[in-house]
């Protein structure tokens, strides 16, 4: 049997694989760590403020974002009413916007080696979930409204803040590198609702790509081997970019993508994960047999390669406890069926 | 061109510094107000198809919506009595538990650019609140609830549960948002559904009229 590592190398890469990569298996790889099971430990993440669970007070992140996460919510969400907006005004964010220190001692990164260190290379990717993403950190700071009124209104001035943003990241990315070495990186920036992409191809690609062409070729040229990019939505129209983007894995592709149809035009570039979407399975009155059934219609229409059963969620995880594990045992059953 | 073709391409391309102006122009050709009312609804009518056929996105659909609310304040003082608002209110917000709004906000932009005057009551709105809005509010035609999380469609079913037992009349539930499906829409008791911002204005249209 592949180890999990393999059996994705095999997959994305046109092999042979000897089952179907159950979800986020390969990426899982500090199995003991909540929720993500993944690596995210640097002395910036651990003292960026962030609440500590639903119903925990909200908190001011270091960015100045004011993140909460009420009971009863599936996550953390940034707020921006009552003046609460950290960039009320573009034009003037280089007076206002300050990206956070990354200058820790060297002490600190040490710290959190172990962990990395402790990860089983043979069967995992040693994979680093960064999050937010440019686009996201732009509406964090703004609101999603005035941050798409923005691309029209200051495209300037906007531009100026997404290289402010992404030559933060790539600074980031340096540290992450020297010092944790990944093998993957597992990063989020939603870029669409589930029926289109927020921007249009022509905006994403004067705006977006020369940011993510800095931060994925960095990461490309020190080491890192895959990039999974989680965007849950519709993205097919943006495709050919992550493509040329170093893009290896796009996460949380959802339904309305036509996957199958992706697969055909785009696999060999490009692998798609996803194709299950939580707003059909993730909700109150789940059952085994509509989550077998959406797995078996995304397995048989997708096919062995380029192509990951998973959730459209960007982690392994699921609003409504046992969605998540429901999913995985009917990917293993359809891996017995077709492989 | 005719002004006030003007200003409905013009509304079209989202040109918020052009509309006020041409709008003024189009005043002063003597254009019925009401007519020029009507050419910027009606290019947002096509803003809302051409989003809807997935021709353009959310920016340009905002910047349009920015633009015609421009051309309404040169308008408004011209606007004889409420006929900018002749289809009556739309409470509109966003269900308990539920913060998301961009497509609440462009919802609403859209409908009331269809001839609604618009109550929006935000995000994370107690059923109670829907109630207490339909209660103060004078000539409610419509309602809208948007729910964006399969957690909160309990909490939109709810919502419509309490507005139809409230004993209040007169106007029709509407609802949205990304997991919502039209069976689900028959399943809780509203009377319509809309996939999208476009289509919601439509459906919004056509049910109180
Ligand atoms: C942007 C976004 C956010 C932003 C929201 C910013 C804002 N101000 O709204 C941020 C980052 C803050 C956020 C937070 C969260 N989000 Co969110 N978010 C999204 C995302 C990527 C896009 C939603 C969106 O704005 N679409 C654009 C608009 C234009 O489309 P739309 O909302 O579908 O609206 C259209 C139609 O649905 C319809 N419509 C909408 N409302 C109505 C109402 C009526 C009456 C009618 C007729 C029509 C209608 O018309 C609209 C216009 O055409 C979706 C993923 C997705 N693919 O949808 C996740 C998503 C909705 N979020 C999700 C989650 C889990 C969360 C969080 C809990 C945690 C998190 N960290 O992700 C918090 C939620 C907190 C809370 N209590 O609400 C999940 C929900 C999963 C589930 N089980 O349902 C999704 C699906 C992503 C995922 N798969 O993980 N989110």
């Amino acid at each position: 049997m592949l180890t999990r590592r393999q059996n994705l190398l095999e997959t994305i890469r046109g092999g042979n694989p000897d089952r179907f990569v159950n979800q986020y298996e390969a990426f899982e790889c500090a199995p003991d760590v909540p929720m993500f099971k993944m690596l995210f430990f640097d002395p910036y993440t651990m003292s960026n403020p962030f609440p500590a669970g639903p119903g925990a007070p909200d908190v001011v992140n270091s960015w100045g974002v004011t993140i909460s996460w009420p009971a009863n919510v599936p996550g953390p969400f940034p707020l921006h009413h009552d003046g609460l907006k950290v960039l009320k005004d573009i034009t003037k964010w280089k007076e206002v916007v300050k990206a956070p220190n990354l200058d820790f001692p060297q002490e600190e990164w040490d710290k959190y080696k172990p962990i990395a260190g402790a990860v089983d290379r043979n069967e995992y990717f040693a994979t680093y979930v960064v999050a937010p993403g440019v686009f996201e950190q732009l509406h964090y700071l703004m609101g999603m409204d005035d941050c798409l009124l923005a691309f029209y209104e200051e495209p300037e001035a906007l531009k100026e803040l997404i290289e402010y943003i992404s030559d933060w990241e790539v600074r980031y990315a340096k540290l992450i590198c020297e010092n944790y070495h990944p093998d993957a990186i597992f990063h989020h920036d939603d870029w669409g609702s589930y029926k289109s992409s927020f921007l249009s191809p022509e905006m994403f690609a004067e705006f977006i790509v020369p940011a993510f062409k800095k931060i994925y070729g960095f990461y490309k040229a020190n080491g890192v081997e895959l990039i999974i990019h989680h965007s849950d939505s519709y993205a097919a129209n943006l495709v050919p970019f992550m493509i040329d983007l170093g893009i290896d894995i796009f996460q949380g592709c959802s339904t309305t993508n036509n996957v199958p149809e992706l697969i055909k035009k785009y696999g060999g570039k490009i692998s798609f994960m996803g194709d299950i979407d939580n707003g059909v399975v993730d909700k109150e009155d789940w059952t085994k047999e509509l989550i077998e059934r959406e797995v078996r219609r995304a397995c048989e229409t997708n096919g062995k390669l380029y192509f990951i059963p998973n959730t459209t969620m960007g982690g392994p995880m699921s609003s409504y406890p046992g969605v998540y594990e429901a999913v995985s045992e009917a990917i293993d059953k359809m891996s017995k069926e077709m492989f | 061109m005719a002004k006030i073709d003007e200003v409905k391409a013009q509304v079209e391309a989202g040109k918020t510094k052009l509309v006020p102006g041409l709008v003024q122009e189009a005043l002063d050709e003597k254009s019925a107000p009401n007519d020029i009312l009507q050419a910027m609804i009606n290019g947002m009518k096509v803003v809302g198809d051409r989003f809807s056929a997935g021709e353009i996105f959310v920016p340009e659909m905002l910047i349009a919506a920015k633009a015609m609310a421009k051309g309404v304040e040169v308008l408004k003082p011209h606007l004889a009595g409420d006929a900018a608002t002749s289809l009556g209110a739309c409470i509109i917000g966003t269900v308990e538990g539920d913060l998301h709004d961009i497509g609440k906000n462009l919802v609403s932009m859209m409908i009331g650019s269809a001839g609604f005057e618009m109550v929006d009551l935000g995000v994370d709105v107690p059923a109670e609140k829907f109630v207490e809005a339909i209660k103060e509010t004078p000539n409610v035609s419509l309602v809208a609830c948007s729910a964006l999380l399969t957690t909160t469609m309990p909490s939109l079913k709810n919502t419509v549960k309490v507005i139809k037992d409230s004993g209040l009349s007169g106007f029709k539930v509407i609802v949205g948002g990304a997991p919502i499906t039209q069976e689900f829409a028959n399943e809780i008791g509203a009377d319509a559904y809309a996939a999208d911002a476009g289509a919601a204005a439509e459906t919004a249209k056509a049910m109180v009229n």
